[in-house]
């Protein structure tokens, strides 16, 4: 049964969620951003903005939906790591069990998914209630997805390196969060200043949002599968080596 | 020669910031043995335990592990170790039954629900089995990571100042529960800085001071290298003077030469690790 050697390590994540999850302010904590956006972005000065093809509610949605999946499945996963390695030493239970390290990432990946996923589809929800254009679509779903997995992998990642829980925050601030606003959550990509744009094209969280606004699957939308996959493999292997080399 | 010693370490060699904590150790422990590893806190203890359990890679030396190279085949020592690390490193959001279901299921424990009820009892917590191990006293969860750690039934055991910070009941505890696997064949290598927990558990000790090895051997013949019998007196300046002798008659002959007031003690291992050292083991 190895193929499942990564349960016991997503249940334990699962536990934790499900126990933190009924503590009120947890989760408040993690909607709280993406609604304050949804209320005064969307629901507030959005009500004014109009785009040539739908109005903006239902563009800052899939916006929203992105950045939400790409903080919580980050956030969980990268604090989970770093305090389980460095402060609880709970992290050094799974590190000792006879499971092969491809599945150990493999768990903790999973869970952060789940996480971002949940969250995702608090939003949804709320898409579903206010936005009069907004659908759920096959490429919505596999964006959903590929950036759950990505910056799930992103956070086991940046959750192995840091060297203390500020320095994950730090991380957040520099790379997440510029990614909720240039890469297209609140405003088309188009609209970004032309020198900007190559940067922005590098960054996932673009492509998240290309993919993800899509009916269908276009040459664009392939590409961003292609770049989010690329940034997905890179990250895990990123992972995986740090763990294979790690000593404390 | 490769499969004679459950355990078997080779001129380990571990450096941080340039400073060598563990200093080229070799030793070797027989198969059902309890061997003690003493010394002060800083001394490099937990750093080797923490490289036989694959927390820290050395930069030196080889480890055998039941014949497994311990750098090559990590997965397979894995399998057979248990750890009880200095810290109660428990899910504290997870009940004490869900702590023992992941750790059960992680280290694939054949028949898990009977032997979670099992360790349990056997650590005296069965019947706080679905309270957060948050709300647990700490002798509560040490005996908690004491039973995580007996749970997949390893063949070899690693306690890392297995009763620090307990007091003397839960400690006696413990040291049944030590004993008892002792009894039942296991191979345990248990770091203390207790001169009474090595006398009273290990067949042999090592001491260590500043990463390097002192001395090995049993209790007996480590303090029987020293003397028997302790002969101490305050002076004035409140100093402690001691001198050690081999028998009784000597130690008396001593004391009356000397007609000070003086107390006679058998010798330890603390006065072994002061005579190698210089300095006290606390």
């Amino acid at each position: 049964m190895k193929v499942w050697d990564w349960y016991p390590v997503f249940l334990r994540e699962m536990l934790l969620f499900k126990r933190r999850l009924f503590k009120l302010g947890y989760l408040l904590s993690a909607m709280m951003i993406p609604i304050i956006y949804l209320v005064v972005f969307g629901l507030g000065l959005g009500r004014n903005v109009q785009f040539s093809s739908q109005d903006y509610l239902s563009f800052l949605i899939p916006g929203l939906v992105a950045m939400s999946s790409m903080t919580n499945s980050y956030n969980w996963i990268a604090n989970s790591v770093n305090l389980g390695r460095l402060y609880f030493k709970t992290f050094q239970v799974l590190l000792q069990a006879p499971i092969s390290l491809v599945h150990l990432i493999l768990g903790e990946v999973f869970s952060g998914m789940v996480k971002g996923l949940f969250a995702a589809l608090l939003i949804i929800l709320a898409g579903l209630l206010t936005a009069p254009n907004f659908f759920i679509t096959l490429p919505l779903v596999i964006a959903l997805i590929l950036n759950c997995f990505l910056f799930a992998s992103l956070g086991f990642t940046v959750g192995m390196l840091s060297k203390g829980h500020e320095e994950t925050a730090t991380y957040f601030n520099f790379f997440i969060l510029p990614m909720a606003f240039f890469c297209g959550t609140f405003f088309p990509i188009e609209k970004i200043p032309t020198f900007l744009k190559p940067v922005v094209y590098l960054l996932p969280l673009t492509h998240t949002n290309i993919l993800i606004r899509k009916e269908f699957f276009d040459l664009e939308a392939l590409i961003a599968i292609l770049v989010l996959l690329i940034y997905s493999v890179f990250c895990f292997l990123w992972g995986i080596t740090l763990i294979k080399n790690y000593s404390e | 020669m490769k499969n004679f010693y459950m355990i078997e370490v080779k001129n380990l060699v571990k450096t941080y910031g340039g400073k060598r904590v563990v200093d080229g150790i070799s030793f070797w422990v027989k198969k059902g043995e309890v061997f003690g590893l003493i010394g002060p806190n800083g001394a490099g203890k937990t750093t080797i335990i923490k490289i036989l359990t694959t927390l820290v890679k050395p930069d030196e030396g080889e480890v055998f592990i039941n014949g497994s190279n311990l750098f090559k085949e990590p997965q397979e020592i894995k399998k057979i170790i248990g750890v009880v690390p200095q810290e109660n490193n428990l899910d504290r959001d997870l009940t004490v039954y869900e702590n023992l279901l992941i750790y059960g299921m992680l280290h694939k424990v054949r028949d898990l629900k009977r032997k979670i009820e099992e360790v349990l009892n056997l650590v005296e917590l069965w019947d706080r089995r679905n309270s957060l191990t948050s709300t647990l006293s700490g002798g509560m969860q040490r005996r908690l990571v004491i039973a995580r750690a007996f749970l997949p039934d390893p063949p070899i055991l690693f306690l890392d100042e297995p009763t620090v910070g307990l007091d003397p009941q839960i400690r006696k505890f413990i040291w049944e529960l030590i004993r008892r696997s002792k009894a039942k064949g296991k191979t345990i290598i248990l770091t203390t800085h207790y001169i009474e927990e090595a006398e009273n558990l290990c067949e042999r000790v090592g001491i260590i001071h500043k990463g390097k090895l002192m001395a090995i051997g049993t209790p007996l013949e480590l303090k029987e290298g020293l003397g028997r019998f302790v002969v101490e007196h305050i002076n004035g300046d409140g100093k402690l003077i001691q001198w050690i002798f081999k028998t009784e008659e000597e130690a008396y002959k001593l004391v009356q030469e000397k007609r000070i007031p003086v107390s006679i003690r058998r010798v330890n291992l603390e006065d072994v690790f002061i005579n190698l050292t210089g300095k006290r083991i606390e």
